[in-house]
């Protein structure tokens, strides 16, 4: 899962993530960033990087 | 002591802050970040999580949940009249029971109080596959970032001195408005204007790329632009405000000790 907040500022970064996901398909991520408002580079690289593991764990539930 | 708003919105702050001193500055944007009173969700009582998430994990996720709430009307638990046992006026709680196939988000928890809510209804908590279960209480209280980062109202609070650029005699070469990263140089004629000053960053390759020395870049000493972010659990004038209100406060208390001691 997104961590719900970014590591270093603390600021709320999860609130966009669906959209993120979901507009990276079609568009370049870092115009998605700008548009979503997130500013600063310690939360860019929370969405930029981040690996969704959910779908890999859950049959071992 | 003298503010110039930049830039005022629900959740962002960005001003220019006159006649003080660097320590005081520093002391608005430390009590910004631990000083003012937010709720948060402290306790939470798991009576089912069958999902991908440990429960140590689901809780801390549900902490960082910034709350909307007016912190006014709750009391510290340490300070309130139930002696930290729980009441109405020192904890709140939400309660969020869900079955997947489905991604649960800070919308759908339910609080005991309307005025409560989670600040960003979108923040996922929890992706729920087939048969996974999520049933837990949670129990917000009053904080502040001193003690947990959840509690935290401020983020990514700063300051810098103001910048003061001053452009003497000058052969307008245009190196310098190549060179600014923050293109905030402009050729205007047969003479180069700054346009936006605050966004300045004080790199000096202006200063470094003249052949004439023209330019000269400084800071006044005594004028500060701050800028802080609240993660929506309070707006940024509230933040501004409190955070003065809790200098004015302890500031009071130490006078109090002082004088008893003389």
């Amino acid at each position: 899962m997104i961590p719900v907040r970014c590591f270093s500022c603390g600021n709320v970064i999860s609130s966009v993530w669906d959209e993120y996901k979901k507009r990276i398909q079609t568009e370049d991520p870092g115009k998605v960033l700008d548009d979503l408002g997130v500013e600063r580079y310690c939360c860019r690289r929370m969405l930029l990087t981040h690996v969704e593991l959910v779908d890999l764990l859950a049959p071992y539930q | 002591m003298d503010i110039d708003i930049i830039e005022l919105s629900e959740r962002k702050a960005r001003f220019v802050l006159s006649g003080v001193s660097a320590s005081f500055a520093n002391a608005l944007r430390r009590s910004t970040l631990a000083e003012v009173p937010v709720l948060a969700i402290d306790d939470v009582n798991i009576y089912d999580n069958t999902s991908v998430l440990f429960d140590e994990q689901l809780a801390l996720r549900l902490g960082l949940i910034p709350l909307k709430a007016n912190a006014k009307n709750y009391n510290y638990p340490e300070e309130c009249s139930c002696g930290g046992l729980g009441c109405a006026s020192c904890q709140v709680s939400l309660t969020l029971s869900a079955e997947g196939p489905k991604i649960v988000h800070a919308g759908d928890m339910v609080s005991t109080d309307p005025d409560v809510r989670p600040a960003d209804s979108s923040i996922p908590i929890v992706e729920l596959k087939e048969k996974h279960k999520v049933v837990v209480e949670a129990v917000a209280r009053l904080g502040t970032g001193r003690k947990h980062s959840k509690w935290q109202a401020g983020v990514a609070g700063g300051y810098k001195n103001m910048p003061i650029l001053i452009i003497g005699d000058c052969d307008t070469c245009g190196k310098c408005v190549e060179v600014c990263p923050r293109k905030i140089l402009k050729l205007e004629g047969n003479r180069v204007k700054v346009t936006e000053i605050i966004e300045c960053s004080l790199c000096k390759l202006c200063e470094k790329t003249c052949d004439m020395n023209a330019i000269k870049v400084s800071d006044d000493p005594e004028s500060f632009v701050m800028t802080f972010e609240t993660s929506g659990n309070i707006t940024a004038s509230e933040l501004a405000i409190e955070a003065a209100g809790s200098i004015k406060k302890r500031a009071g208390q130490l006078v109090e000790i002082l004088e008893t001691l003389g």
